[in-house]
């Protein structure tokens, strides 16, 4: 493929102007829509003449009209923020104040008060027909922002992690050289505030592929999801552990149902021995891989397929080998078991317009930039092997989510004195759901009203995977010698054990 | 233990809550199961009611409810 992106695309739309890009439960957008709607747009925004390192908040859900406008916007030459529509207020508001965008596509109707210049789907539509095409090449340098995603922050402040064009080409390549993409029908199942998408997103199109949308509204429903599902015709699958849980749990999950699919890439959060296990049973001939990376480092940096025999010798699956042009060390006294330092052409630059924390994460090693990822990990065989965090950062169904954030906010609400939230672990140390444990400020009988005005005023202020599913009132919390809430003996006493 | 109780106790270890008294609160619009738990409740009722729910012909709104759980599970047994 040629070292740009946006223009190996639109070579796409060249040779294939009718092949299908997107389908999203039957309606279906070619290369050519993508690639001329895309620039038309990306005409139309540099005509509002923002500065040059301005980025485009793009708001909304899993649509065509989201894929052309990051396209558009890339094209243009600015970065784009996908913003799920599912945000919480407090999160919008908080994302328009770090990064300061230019514009914001709302794709959906915007919830938010704001100054910032509103492009709204109506107008979109007017543009895709009526705007000219005239983008020049080199708009969007290696050097300049792709995207930027953000990400739950400890503070409540969400963190914008900035993709670059040279980030997103590295992971692209070593996608597209790794695996079959090669106009392939691809499952696009994950929000596209969530990196987990772009794994599916640009490896399908720099391809040729088509991407199959799964949407949340269909998801949340199994007997919607397992209705569509036999219909997208899937030649590859990528999304996090827990989806395909669910999948197995219907014994019509196999090769015989789905006899086109064959390859299955997990990323998110850690595959489980008897996840893979169970998928190779149903599916004995598809390639199952395991792959591994923090948004930080642009979606993944490594993966291995996991093998009958992979499965026979490690009881843990290794998350996988590093990707050639990266390197990963491990920072520790003994040199065993330590953090995971990644350094490589996938690094990001930091985050946006937070030096703080930037500072923080990302280091010099050796002349290079290196990203301090908080994950402990050892090799075993050349194999690169997850063994938990060094701080309070969980993933819950594939989302990340620093449990200090959801405290911060829980801490702010009248309703109640004190309040910590606890992960729930089952017997394989995934995180099952999320328990608030507060203490009210007024004793109440009707705990299920209690519980959902306490949900209600935290949904204001967080993503709504960040919401407890359950709570538990006591009337102290238990404090630990420096007078902080006991968090450690908390998680022992939720679980049971230690 | 009847089937209500034993109902109710399974929604209470998956949602913290005593729903006795509110047989009809719609669980998905109260934030109280997600897919996840979903995924618990439907092992749980096979479990301990010994029927099978197929899970590609688990329709939500027909679940939505504890009281709709316990007349589905009757109308299975």
């Amino acid at each position: 493929m040629n070292k740009n992106i946006l223009e190996t695309i639109d070579q796409v739309s060249k040779s294939h102007p009718n092949a299908v890009a997107f389908d999203y439960l039957g309606i279906q957008n070619t290369y050519q829509e993508l690639s001329t709607w895309s620039g038309r747009m990306a005409t139309a925004i540099k005509h509002l003449n923002l500065n040059k390192d301005v980025p485009v908040m793009v708001y909304g859900g899993q649509t065509f009209d989201m894929l052309v406008s990051f396209l558009g916007v890339a094209k243009s030459g600015h970065a784009y923020i996908p913003v799920d529509a599912h945000s919480s207020q407090q999160r919008l508001a908080s994302i328009i104040e770090t990064a300061n965008p230019g514009l914001i596509i709302s794709i959906e109707p915007f919830p938010l008060e704001t100054k910032v210049p509103l492009l709204r789907l109506k107008e979109l539509h007017e543009i895709y027909i009526t705007s000219s095409n005239d983008t020049k090449k080199e708009e969007l340098a290696l050097n300049d922002n792709f995207y930027i995603l953000f990400t739950s922050g400890t503070t409540g402040k969400p963190k914008g992690v900035q993709i670059t064009h040279q980030n997103l080409l590295s992971f692209v390549e070593w996608m597209t050289q790794s695996f079959n993409f090669n106009r392939q029908n691809v499952l696009l199942q994950p929000s596209f505030s969530f990196d987990l998408s772009v794994m599916a997103i640009y490896p399908t199109l720099v391809c040729g592929g088509t991407l199959k949308v799964l949407p949340k509204k269909i998801t949340d429903n199994f007997m919607s999801m397992f209705t569509l599902l036999p219909k997208l015709a899937l030649n590859s699958w990528i999304s996090t552990p827990s989806l395909i849980d669910i999948c197995l749990v219907d014994p019509n999950f196999t090769a015989e149902a789905f006899p086109q699919l064959d390859t299955f890439l997990f990323c998110g959060e850690e595959l489980s021995h008897a996840t893979a296990e169970k998928l190779k049973q149903r599916f004995p001939l598809a390639h199952v891989y395991n792959t591994y990376g923090p948004t930080e480092t642009t979606v993944a940096v490594t993966s291995v397929e996991i093998t009958t025999d992979i499965l026979k010798k490690y009881s843990r699956l290794p998350i996988g080998y590093v990707k050639s042009d990266t390197s990963i060390v491990i920072e520790s006294e003994h040199n065993e078991k330590g953090e995971l330092i990644i350094v490589g052409p996938s690094v990001s630059k930091g985050y946006l317009n937070n030096p703080e924390k930037t500072t923080a994460a990302f280091i010099d090693l050796n002349g290079h930039r290196a990203y301090k990822s908080g994950d402990l990990g050892y090799y075993s065989d050349k194999l690169l092997f997850y063994s938990g965090r060094t701080d309070f950062q969980i993933k819950l169904n594939g989302y990340r989510i620093e449990l200090e954030e959801i405290n911060h906010y829980l801490s702010q609400l009248s309703l109640i004195k004190q309040g910590v939230v606890v992960p729930k672990y089952d017997n394989r140390g995934k995180v099952l759901q999320l328990i608030g444990i507060v203490s009210p400020k007024q004793s109440t009988d009707n705990t299920l009203a209690y519980t959902n005005q306490i949900k209600d005023a935290l949904g204001k202020l967080v993503m709504p995977y960040m919401i407890p599913q359950r709570f538990s009132f006591r009337d102290k919390l238990p404090l630990s010698a420096n007078g902080k809430i006991d968090v450690k003996t908390l998680i022992t006493e939720v679980n049971g054990h230690d | 233990m009847n089937n209500t109780q034993k109902v109710l106790n399974i929604l209470k270890e998956l949602t913290g809550q005593d729903l006795s008294g509110q047989m009809d609160t719609n669980l998905y619009e109260n934030s109280l199961l997600d897919s996840m738990a979903t995924v618990q409740l439907v092992m749980e009722l096979e479990e301990q009611f010994g029927i099978s729910i197929p899970i590609s012909e688990f329709n939500r709104s027909e679940w939505e409810t504890p009281n709709k759980i316990i007349s589905k599970v009757e109308s299975l047994q």
